[in-house]
């Protein structure tokens, strides 16, 4: 990115749509346990996700950008949540939220819960905890925004 | 009274009644008549050889509660929805869980799992090695099979 002095400034297309995308990142209302209480703590005006610009939670998957998987997926609910996913417009991106959404967490020994989400849709970031603070989500978000605009973290 | 009951106290003070399942439904009909009007919960104990099932029933004018202890060794039991309509879901609960056939339910299928899950998962013969995977159709219908490659 170059910066003149008659006002204006040059970039690529490329650089400009990840720019764009990356501060608009609008996550779908989807919370299915506990973790969707730290989801909404983050969501909310202590620790406003909205600096980062993804302060609209929509309730229609096809408005979205963002599936955050705030909670434990049952098998039953599992394809309810791929149906949901397909639903929506691309570019997509999914986080998992909690070690029950990463490996099952403490059902990992149980007949219900999916031993990770990432069977069912493919994710992008994970946020480990139980459940992770709206902290460590707001961290995971600030990972997306950089996976986005393809900057490495190490 | 035609039936037999037998008395114990638990830990808390609160009164317990065991009576055969025979006369489960004469028992429970007289409590309710007594004053007993909220069944707040029905709950089950697998002793492997039987299945204890606890009716815990609230009186909403005094706010005293009392436990009536019944088992059963076929795994089937009267239905109370009779008395109580709450019933009809704390028994499919129980059925879905613990696989009792409550006898006269108006509507007795599963309340939790999907239609079609093989074994009843909370008793203590379940087989936890099969694993069984859930998909859905395009009605939005629940299908349940071993296969992996066949849901989640």
């Amino acid at each position: 990115m170059k910066t003149g002095d008659s006002g204006f400034i040059t970039t690529t297309m490329d650089r400009a749509m990840e720019w764009a995308r990356s501060n608009s990142i609008w996550p779908l209302t989807f919370g299915l346990a506990c973790c969707a209480i730290e989801m909404m703590a983050m969501q909310a005006s202590r620790l406003d996700v909205s600096r980062f610009g993804s302060e609209v939670f929509r309730n229609s998957p096809r408005q979205s950008d963002l599936m955050i998987v705030s909670g434990t997926v049952t098998k039953k609910m599992a394809p309810r949540l791929r149906r949901l996913y397909d639903e929506m417009p691309y570019p997509k991106y999914v986080i998992a939220m909690g070690v029950c959404v990463i490996q099952g967490g403490p059902y990992n020994q149980g007949y219900s819960v999916v031993l990770g989400v990432d069977r069912v849709v493919p994710v992008d970031v994970y946020v480990p905890g139980c459940p992770p603070t709206p902290e460590a989500l707001t961290n995971g978000i600030i990972l997306l925004q950089k996976k986005i605009r393809n900057e490495t973290e190490r | 009274m035609a039936y037999e009951v037998k008395e114990e106290n638990s830990k808390d003070g609160r009164k317990v009644l065991r009576i055969s399942k025979e006369s489960l439904l004469e028992l429970m009909g007289d409590i309710k008549g007594s004053g007993y009007d909220s069944l707040s919960l029905i709950s089950t104990v697998d002793f492997r050889d039987r299945i204890e099932v606890v009716y815990h029933l609230t009186n909403s004018r005094t706010e005293e509660m009392l436990a009536i202890k019944s088992e059963t060794r076929d795994s089937r039991m009267p239905s109370v929805t009779s008395l109580f309509e709450s019933a009809n879901w704390d028994e499919r609960e129980q059925y879905d869980m613990m696989g009792i056939i409550f006898e006269g339910h108006p509507d007795l299928k599963r309340i939790l799992l999907p239609e079609g899950w093989v074994g009843y998962p909370l008793r203590k013969d379940y087989d936890l090695s099969k694993v069984q995977y859930v998909n859905m159709d395009d009605e939005g219908n629940d299908r349940v099979s071993f296969d992996p490659g066949d849901g989640w």
